[in-house]
């Protein structure tokens, strides 16, 4: 093979090269994203309200319908998170 | 002396009627002698004995006990407001034994005897969802929020059966809105966090995350998501950190421990 061809050869093999390399970059990247679209969980549902008395529920003297009812989250009895002590 | 024997006499009889109100019955005595009276009167007696029974079992855990004593007050076929409020624990006791299907059942019909009553709804919700139930959890839910459009429970509850449902819209209403009344609810913020990315709103995702995880550095599942997020921004270095961190925080999870450390792991180092 003459010098003259020797150099085009190795510059489009060194091309090939690194657009194979991008591609399984590309691809790689792609593949983590696909994987890990399925492992945003939401948080847990609300655990369950408590017993009422045979007095029934009786508006604010009734704990479960308070809590059922309130705007704020504590007394709502929503979940803490995992991160509480 | 005869003076004397009756002054003793009238201290007595005063003495003996203060007694007599100190021990005053906190039942009465029924004032008829009617057969079919009485027998109610004993049967109401019955439902509240119970109750008190059935309260007691399941802040102890024993729901087998539990569960006997609601259904024996079923049978009894008491009155409202006793037979949804019974139907309502004596779904709590299934639940725990997890027998949904039957929780649920008691639920609705608790519902159906009291339309109003909110903490039967929110108990159906997170029994539905325990059931995977999403269509019942979902109708229950726009009815418990149309009924209270400010209860945080309602809107938590639907905003998470929005998000399994895949309605994220929905979910980021419920969550929004949950927000402006529980700014430091970190928990909302993830939540809110995740329908915006499943919206494909990374940057608002991102906010979120970063709030929640201001609110609770140790969260690691928002940390988690937030390397989720960086990743989607094409921010690989900082995804990688963040996963990196996550798997500290996740120490308690190892589930969650693995699948950060596998997507560290899975970003080139550059």
């Amino acid at each position: 093979m003459s010098r003259t061809l020797v150099r085009p050869v190795l510059v489009a093999a060194l091309l090939a090269l690194l657009l194979i390399c991008g591609r399984f970059a590309v691809a790689g990247a792609a593949s983590l994203e696909d994987a890990l679209t399925g492992t945003l969980a939401p948080s847990a549902a609300p655990s369950l309200l408590g017993p009422i008395t045979s007095a029934g529920r009786v508006g604010w003297e009734c704990k479960p319908e308070r809590s059922a009812a309130s705007g704020g989250w504590h007394e709502a009895e929503l979940p803490r998170g995992p991160f509480a002590p | 002396m005869r003076l004397l024997l009756a002054v003793t006499i009238i201290w007595g009889l005063v003495a003996a009627r203060a007694a007599a109100q100190t021990y005053t019955p906190q039942r009465p005595l029924p004032t008829t002698t009617s057969v079919p009276a009485l027998r109610a009167l004993a049967t109401q007696r019955e439902i509240e004995e119970r109750f008190r029974i059935g309260i007691d079992a399941e802040s102890r855990g024993d729901w087998t006990s539990a569960v006997a004593e609601f259904k024996r007050i079923l049978a009894l076929n008491p009155p409202e407001p006793k037979g949804s409020t019974a139907r309502y624990d004596l779904a709590i006791a299934y639940a725990n034994l997890t027998r949904y299907d039957d929780a649920a059942r008691e639920l609705r019909a608790a519902i159906a005897l009291d339309p109003a009553f909110l903490a039967a709804m929110a108990n159906l919700v997170s029994v539905d969802l325990s059931r995977g139930d999403l269509g019942e959890a979902r109708q229950i839910a726009d009815r418990y929020i149309a009924m209270d459009p400010d209860s945080a429970r309602a809107l938590y509850s639907r905003g998470i059966v929005a998000l399994q449902a895949g309605d994220a819209v929905t979910a980021r209403e419920d969550f929004g809105k949950l927000l402006r009344n529980n700014p430091s609810y970190a928990v909302a913020h993830y939540d809110l966090a995740l329908a915006e990315e499943r919206l494909g709103r990374y940057v608002s995702a991102e906010r979120e995350l970063r709030t929640a995880l201001s609110l609770a550095p140790a969260y690691a599942r928002a940390r988690f998501a937030l390397g989720v997020v960086l990743l989607r921004e094409g921010e690989h270095d900082a995804a990688r950190n963040e996963f990196q961190r996550a798997t500290v925080d996740a120490a308690g999870d190892p589930a969650l421990q693995n699948i950060a450390a596998s997507a560290r792991d899975s970003i080139p180092v550059p």
